[in-house]
C-alpha cells in the first residue's frame, strides 16, 4: 500500500483541464489548487491490481498541460487492505 | 464522520502538499489532518545564529522525536542548515548536567576542591554569601555577571533588574560585547537608535551585494541561500566579496577581493572619495538628511593602560564627534586615491574601481552586509560608520534593496542583549545609565526609589550616590574585557557566567581569563547545560534548562521577535536561566546591598528580599498561572510559572513593554506587540504599531514614525539627520613582525556553532568536522617544512597550541595570514589571541595578531 | 567492534610472521591463497582498494599478501581479507564510511608495497583512483531539498574539483537557492572522506569501485561540442556566412538567439544615443 501526495504545476490557467486528465488515472485524486495552477494530488495503489505509484507518477509528468511534479509525502506500509480501511474514530 | 486509517494518511499527505504549495484547500480535504498521530508539533526559533529561522518540533511522550523547518516561516520557508537539521540532538547529549556542583574538600567549599553535587539551596546560599561580601567590600564593580545574546528576552530582562536595581551594580555584560558592540556604537553615533533600518527582504530587492568581512555562506546559511537565489535569478545582479582570506562566499563572487588586514578602513574611504570626485553623491539627500562630523584619531587599542601602545595614543578612548563641512569631509578622504588604496590594501585597482562604481551608480540598489570582520576590529565603530558614510552619500539607505545591514551572530543579540540592554551602560529600549533621567524613568517603572540604579558617573541630581559601604558610588561602568582584568587584579570577586562559554571565547586566556577565574579571592559561577571549558574553570556549576525546555523569545537581526512555548522538561534538577536569576534573588536581602539612605526612601522594603522588590512587585507577578495551550488545544507545561506561582514570562515581558511601548516613554521607535500576540505569529518586526510590522525604518510610508511629507527622517537624532563621520586608516595593534611573522585570524565554521558546546555533542556534526585546523597557504606551509595534515605549533606572545595544517580546505588564506576556527575545546585558540578592543565599543578584535608557526 | 579489530591485528601479525619466517614463503603464501581467492574475486561494493592498486585482476596477481601497506598506513584504515571474507584473503582494503583514506601526500602504503601491486608510479595522491564517489540518493540528500549542508563538499580534499556545488533556484520556496553537490570523475580519487562525513544515518554519497560507479558511453559515440572544443575548430568545413530573407527590423543570429526582432524589448521609444533622436526629426506623424 503506497500513498503519495504531489504538487503538480500546470501551465497557466490549465488547472481545470489538467485535473480532468489526471482523474482518468486509477488511484489518482485531485484535491484542489486549480486556481493557483498548483494541483494538490494524491496517488495510491492497492497492490497487484493496480500499477505501482511510481509508474503512475511518471505518467503524470507526461500529461498534457503539466509543467512539473514534486513529490511531497510518501507513505509506504505493509498493512493489509482491511487494516487500512478499518475506522479509527 | 467516518475515518479510516487510509483516509487519515491521505489527508496528511494532502495537507503536506497543500502547505508546501501555499494552496488553501476546502475544509473537507484537510479536516482529518487534525487527528492525533501521537506527535505534537509546535514552533520555535532556531537555537543558533541571528538569522532567526523558525523550526517545528515534534514531541511525543515528553521527548523531541521529530523536527522540520517551518514551511510557513518567511525567513526560511521550511529550510534549515546542517546545524538546524540536528536541533533535537543538542538537548540529548549524554553528558547533560543535572545537579548543581560545588568545589569542595571535606564537605566544605574549597576553591581547589573537587566538584560535588549539592542542593540548589546550598548552591545559592554559598553564592549569596560570596556576592554580598564582595559587593560590600569592593563596591559596585566587586560583583559581575556575564550573560548572553542567547538568553531569552525575559532572562536578560530579569538579570538586568537583578544586577542594576537589585545589587545596584552596572557590572552586567552580555557576550554580545564580543560580537555586536561595534555595530551598536556605530548605529548610535550615526542614527541615534540601534539596529538595522532594513530587513531580509533586501535580499530580494538589491541589485548589488557587498560582503564586508562576513562569511554568510557558512555563518548565515539560509540568508546566503536567499542571496544566491537572487544572484541566479535577477539579471544584472552582482556579488562583491571582501575579506582577508578566501572563503566559501567567493564561490559566488563576481568580484572577490582579498585585502590586507585593517585596510578596509582605507577601501571605504576610497569609495567615498571616488563618489565625491565623480560628483556622484546625492546632493539633495545630503542637504536634507545628513550632518558631517569627525571623530578623534589615534585612540589606542583598548589594552591595559600600562601597555606602551596605550601610553603612546594621543586621544586614548576618545570618541566625541565635532561638526565639519562637506568640503572638510571631502578633503579628509582625498588622500585615499585608487593608487594609494590599492597599494595599501593589495587589492588590484580594477577590482576596487568596480566596487566603487557599483556604489556610485545611482541606478543600482546596493545592500552591504557585515558581521565579525567589521565588528571585531580595533576600529570597529569607525569602519561600521565608514560604510554608512558611503550609503548616506548616495542616499542609498532605508528603502527596499538599498541597505547597509549588520548581521548578528547570536539568536537574540538584538532581542535580548541590545533591546533589553544587558550591557553595563544600557537599560531597556536604548536608555542609558549615563543619563540621570533615563535611570529615573527605569526606577519609576520598576517601583523603586529614585537613585537605586547606579549612574555611570555615580551621581544623581548632581550629588554622589551612596554605596552600601557608605562611600560614594564612584564610576560604575565596566565592560566585558575589563571584567576579566578586574578578576585578574582581584578588584572583582564574584562572577556569574550564564548561557555562554567565556573561558573559551574571551581573548588572551593565558594572561587574563584563566588567572582571573582561578584567582583564590574570586568565586566563579557558571550556568550551563554541558561541562564546558568555562564550567571546568568555575567554582560552582549550575545545571541549565536550555532552549525549548522553557518558554522563550528571541529577537533576530531583522528586528523580528519570535516566541515559543516550553516543549519538554529539562533533565534532572536543571533549571532555566530565568528561574536561576529569580530564585537567587530570594537569597539576598535589600539591606544586604542597599545603603540606609536609599532604604529610607521606601522603608517598607527594608526586610524584603531582592525577589520581593524586583519580581513580586505587583507587575511581574500580575498574571496568574494559566494552562498554556495553542489554537489546537494542545497543552504545554511552564516549569517557572509552576515554581513561582505566576506567569513569569508574561509578567516580565509586559513590564519590559513599559519601556518600549507605553505612553510617555523617553525613546520612541522600539514598540512591540503584547505578549499573547507573539505566540500566535511567526515573529513580528518592530516597531509594531497598531499591530502592524515595520519593514524599512526612517522612510515615509514604511515607517509610521515618519510623518507624511517628511520623506526620510532619522528620528533617533534630535534634528532628524544622520551623521557622516570621517575617520582615517590607522594600523592594527599587533601586525606581524620578524618573529611572529603571520597574521592570525579566528572565526567559525558552518557545522559548529560558536564554542561547539552544543554541536560537538551531535555525533554527525562532530564526525563532519571533528577538530579545528590551521588553514594556511601551501607556500607558507612549505617554508616551515609543513604539509597538509601535519601537526603545527602556533605560538604568539601569549601562548601556544598545536593543530593540523590544512592547505587545501574550504578557506584559502593568502600568504602571510592563517585562519583557525575557535569551536574546538581541544584547541583553545584564545590562548593565542590578544585582548585588544575597539576603544569606543570595547569589542574584542579576534581577527588580527602576530603568530609564529613551526613543526610540532 | 573491538573484537573484530583484535582479530584483524592478529591476522595482520600472522601474515607478517609468515613473511619473516620463510624467505621464499612469499610465493608459497601467494600460491596457496590464490586458489582460494578465485572463489572470492567479487568484492563487496563498499570494499575499496588502497591508492595505486592495479586493476583488480592484475592486483590479485601482483599482491603477495604481505600486509606491509597495512602496517605502514599511519591512520590504520586498512584491513586484510580474512579466510571466509568476500575479499581475497590477505589482500588490503578499506571501508570508507568508517575509515576513509586520508590522502597522505607521501603515500606510505604505496611506498611499502614490495611488488608494485600498489603502483609505484603513483607519486601524487591526487592522481589516485581508488574508486568514485557517487551521490546515490537524491531523495534523502538534504541538499536536494534546499537545506544548507554541503558537508561532502566541505570535507573533500580535492577542493572544488572532485565535488562542486551546482547552484540552482529553489522553485518551492521561491526565494532560496539549492546547492547541489556534483561529483566529477576526472578529479575524484575515491578516498571516501565524503562518505564518512555524510550526516545522514545511511550515507547518501558513497564510494564504489570504479567499475560499479561509472557508466560507459557507446564506444562509437562522441559528444560533438567536446570534440569541437578539443580540435579548436569545426571538424568539417566551417559554414559560410548565411543570409536570409527578412522584413525590416528583423535579424537572424545563426549561432545565438535565432530570430531577433529589433525594438521589441526596448523600454522607451528613444535610442540610447541622443544623436539618433536629434537627427531623426519629429516623431509625431
Amino acid at each position: 500500500m503506497n500513498i503519495c501526495s504531489l504538487i503538480v504545476y500546470t501551465k497557466p490557467d490549465h488547472g481545470p483541464q489538467v485535473t480532468k486528465r489526471l482523474e482518468q488515472y486509477q488511484g489518482v485524486e485531485v484535491h484542489g489548487g486549480m486556481i493557483e495552477d498548483k494541483l494538490i494530488v494524491t496517488v495510491e495503489d492497492e497492490g497487484e491490481s493496480m500499477s505501482p505509484v511510481s509508474d503512475t507518477m511518471n505518467e503524470l509528468r507526461n500529461v498534457d498541460g503539466v509543467v512539473s511534479t514534486t513529490l511531497i509525502y510518501h507513505y509506504g506500509g505493509e498493512e493489509s487492505m482491511e487494516e487500512m480501511n478499518r475506522e479509527i474514530n | 464522520m467516518k475515518l479510516t486509517r487510509r483516509d487519515f494518511i491521505k489527508s496528511n499527505a494532502v495537507a503536506a502538499a497543500a502547505s508546501v504549495a501555499g494552496v488553501t484547500l476546502p475544509v473537507s480535504s484537510t479536516v482529518a489532518a487534525d487527528a492525533d498521530d501521537g506527535i505534537r508539533w509546535d514552533k520555535a526559533a532556531c537555537r543558533y545564529c541571528g538569522t532567526g529561522c523558525s523550526v517545528l518540533m515534534g514531541v511525543k511522550d515528553g521527548k523531541v522525536v521529530a523536527s522540520q523547518g517551518d514551511p510557513d516561516a518567511p525567513v526560511n520557508k521550511g529550510l534549515n542548515c546542517i546545524k538546524g537539521y540536528f536541533l533535537p540532538k543538542i538537548l540529548y547529549g549524554e553528558d547533560r548536567l543535572t545537579k548543581p556542583l560545588l568545589r569542595k574538600t571535606n564537605g566544605k567549599y574549597d576553591k581547589n576542591g573537587k566538584f560535588e553535587a549539592v542542593s540548589w539551596e546550598e548552591a545559592f546560599q554559598t553564592m549569596a554569601e560570596k556576592w554580598i561580601a564582595a559587593r560590600k567590600a569592593k563596591g559596585p564593580k566587586g560583583v559581575g555577571m556575564f550573560g548572553s545574546g542567547q538568553w531569552t528576552v525575559w532572562e536578560g530582562y530579569a538579570a538586568q533588574k537583578l544586577l542594576k536595581a537589585g545589587f545596584r551594580s552596572n557590572s552586567l555584560e552580555p557576550n554580545a560585547r564580543h560580537c555586536m558592540a561595534s555595530a551598536v556604537g556605530a548605529f548610535m553615533r550615526a542614527f541615534g537608535i540601534d539596529e538595522p533600518m532594513g530587513c531580509y527582504d533586501d535580499l530580494e530587492h538589491a541589485d548589488v551585494f557587498v560582503l564586508w568581512g562576513a562569511n554568510m555562506a557558512e555563518m548565515h546559511p539560509i540568508l546566503w541561500s536567499r542571496l544566491t537565489d537572487t544572484r541566479l535569478t535577477k539579471p544584472g545582479c552582482e556579488v562583491h566579496v571582501l575579506s582577508t582570506f578566501e572563503h566559501r562566499c567567493y564561490e559566488l563572487a563576481d568580484n572577490g577581493m582579498i585585502f590586507e588586514p585593517q585596510t578596509d578602513l582605507a577601501i571605504l574611504n576610497y569609495i567615498a572619495n571616488y563618489i565625491i570626485q565623480n560628483k556622484a553623491y546625492n546632493k539633495e539627500f545630503i542637504d536634507k538628511h545628513v550632518n558631517f562630523t569627525k571623530t578623534p584619531t589615534d585612540i589606542g587599542y583598548g589594552l591595559r593602560a600600562t601597555d606602551p601602545r596605550e601610553k603612546a595614543a594621543k586621544n586614548r578612548n576618545k570618541g566625541k564627534l565635532s561638526k565639519i563641512s562637506f568640503e572638510e569631509y571631502a578633503k579628509s578622504v582625498e588622500p585615499y586615491t585608487l593608487e594609494y588604496t590599492s597599494k595599501l590594501s593589495k587589492v588590484p585597482k580594477d577590482q576596487l574601481l568596480k566596487l566603487a562604481k557599483a556604489y556610485a551608480d545611482p541606478n543600482k540598489k546596493v545592500a552591504s552586509y557585515w558581521t565579525m570582520g567589521f565588528n571585531q576590529h580595533t576600529r570597529g565603530v569607525w569602519v561600521n560608520g565608514l560604510c554608512y558614510n558611503v550609503h548616506l552619500l548616495m542616499g542609498k539607505i532605508a528603502e527596499p534593496g538599498n541597505s547597509p545591514f549588520s548581521l548578528t551572530g547570536q539568536p537574540s543579540a538584538c532581542g535580548t542583549a541590545r533591546e533589553v540592554g544587558t550591557f553595563t551602560h544600557r537599560l531597556p529600549a536604548d536608555l542609558v545609565t549615563k543619563k540621570d533621567a533615563h535611570c529615573k524613568f527605569a526606577e519609576k517603572t520598576w517601583k523603586l526609589p529614585a537613585g537605586t540604579i547606579p549612574r555611570a558617573n555615580g551621581k544623581t541630581d548632581g550629588a554622589d550616590q551612596t554605596d552600601i559601604s557608605g562611600k560614594p558610588m564612584g564610576k560604575t561602568l565596566i565592560h566585558a574585557v575589563a571584567m576579566h582584568r578586574a578578576l585578574n587584579d582581584g578588584k572583582m570577586n564574584t562572577f556569574w557566567v550564564m548561557c555562554n562559554n567565556n573561558m573559551q571565547a574571551a581573548a588572551n586566556m593565558n594572561d587574563e581569563s584563566y588567572p582571573g577565574w582561578r584567582n583564590p579571592d574570586n568565586f566563579i559561577t557558571v550556568s550551563d547545560p554541558y561541562p564546558t571549558v568555562s564550567a571546568q574553570a568555575a567554582d560552582l556549576i549550575l545545571p541549565t534548562a536550555m532552549w525549548i525546555e522553557k518558554e522563550g523569545a528571541y529577537g533576530n537581526a531583522e528586528r523580528r521577535t519570535q516566541f515559543w512555548r516550553q516543549q519538554v522538561a529539562a533533565p534532572g534538577e536543571a533549571k532555566s536561566d530565568v528561574w536561576q536569576v529569580m530564585e537567587f534573588a530570594k537569597y539576598v536581602k535589600v539591606k544586604d546591598v542597599w545603603p540606609e539612605d536609599l532604604i529610607a526612601k521606601m522603608p517598607e522594603y527594608a526586610d524584603k528580599t531582592l525577589f520581593d522588590v524586583l519580581y513580586a512587585n505587583g507587575q511581574v507577578d500580575k498574571f496568574p498561572v494559566e494552562q498554556v495551550t495553542d489554537s489546537r488545544g494542545n497543552k504545554y507545561e511552564n516549569d517557572e510559572s509552576k515554581d513561582f506561582g505566576f506567569y513569569v514570562q508574561k509578567g516580565l515581558f509586559e513590564e519590559y513593554r513599559l519601556f518600549n511601548s507605553a505612553e510617555g516613554i523617553p525613546k520612541k521607535g522600539h514598540e512591540m506587540a503584547d505578549f499573547d500576540a507573539y505566540h500566535k505569529v511567526r515573529g513580528l518586526r518592530w516597531p509594531v504599531i497598531d499591530g502592524k510590522e515595520t519593514l524599512w525604518r526612517f522612510r515615509e510610508g514604511y515607517d509610521p514614525h515618519v510623518a507624511k511629507g517628511e520623506g526620510v527622517k532619522f528620528y533617533g537624532k534630535p534634528d532628524g539627520r544622520a551623521n557622516i563621520i570621517t575617520a582615517p586608516y590607522e594600523p592594527a595593534a599587533e601586525p606581524p613582525d620578524k618573529e611572529y611573522d603571520l597574521w592570525l585570524c579566528t572565526g567559525r565554521v558552518l557545522e559548529h556553532w560558536h564554542s561547539g558546546s552544543m554541536t560537538r555533542r551531535v555525533p554527525e556534526l562532530y564526525r563532519a568536522v571533528p577538530d579545528a585546523v590551521v588553514y594556511m597557504h601551501p607556500k607558507d606551509a612549505k617554508k616551515r617544512r609543513l604539509r597538509n595534515g601535519a601537526n603545527a605549533k602556533l605560538t604568539t606572545r601569549r601562548g601556544e597550541i598545536v593543530c593540523k595544517v590544512d592547505t587545501k580546505g574550504r578557506n584559502k588564506c593568502p600568504e602571510g595570514l592563517v585562519f583557525v576556527p575557535w569551536f574546538d575545546a581541544g584547541r583553545l585558540v584564545n590562548k593565542l589571541t590578544l585582548d585588544q578592543t575597539d576603544p569606543l565599543s570595547k569589542e574584542t578584535d579576534y581577527k588580527k595578531c602576530g603568530v609564529k608557526i613551526t613543526r610540532a | 567492534m573491538s573484537d573484530s579489530k583484535d582479530k584483524n591485528e592478529l591476522n595482520r601479525r600472522q601474515f607478517l610472521g609468515n613473511m619473516l619466517k620463510t624467505a621464499c614463503g612469499v610465493g608459497l603464501v601467494g600460491l596457496g591463497l590464490g586458489a582460494y581467492s578465485k572463489r572470492a574475486s567479487t568484492m563487496p561494493a563498499n570494499y575499496i582498494r588502497p591508492p595505486g592498486a592495479l586493476p583488480e585482476e592484475d592486483f590479485l596477481g601482483a599482491c603477495i599478501r604481505c600486509g606491509l601497506c597495512v602496517r605502514d598506513c599511519p591512520y590504520d584504515i586498512l584491513f586484510l581479507g580474512e579466510v571466509g571474507d568476500e575479499v581475497a584473503t590477505g589482500t588490503p582494503y578499506f571501508i570508507a564510511r568508517t575509515g576513509p583514506c586520508e590522502m597522505c601526500e607521501e603515500i606510505p602504503c604505496v611506498v611499502a608495497c614490495p611488488t608494485n601491486a600498489l603502483d609505484h608510479d603513483l607519486k601524487d595522491i591526487e592522481e589516485s583512483r581508488m574508486g568514485l564517489a557517487v551521490l546515490i540518493d537524491q531523495e534523502t540528500c538534504i541538499a536536494f531539498h534546499g537545506l544548507r549542508c554541503e558537508v561532502c563538499f566541505n570535507v573533500c580534499p580535492i577542493r572544488n574539483r572532485a565535488i562542486t556545488l551546482d547552484m540552482q533556484h529553489n522553485p518551492r520556496s521561491g526565494k532560496h537557492a539549492l546547492f547541489i553537490p556534483v561529483v566529477h570523475s576526472d578529479a575524484c580519487t575515491g578516498c571516501g572522506l565524503c562518505e564518512r562525513a555524510c550526516i545522514l544515518e545511511e550515507a547518501a554519497i558513497k564510494v564504489f569501485p570504479m567499475h560499479l560507479a561509472k557508466g560507459q558511453l557507446g564506444s562509437h559515440y562522441r559528444l560533438g561540442w567536446k570534440e569541437k572544443e578539443k580540435a579548436g575548430e569545426a571538424l568539417v568545413t566551417p559554414d559560410t556566412e548565411h543570409r536570409y530573407n527578412l522584413p525590416d527590423g528583423v535579424r537572424y543570429d545563426l549561432q545565438g538567439e535565432g530570430l531577433i526582432i529589433d525594438g521589441e524589448a526596448e523600454e522607451t521609444p528613444f535610442s540610447s544615443n541622443p544623436l539618433d533622436t536629434l537627427n531623426s526629426g519629429f516623431m509625431d506623424k
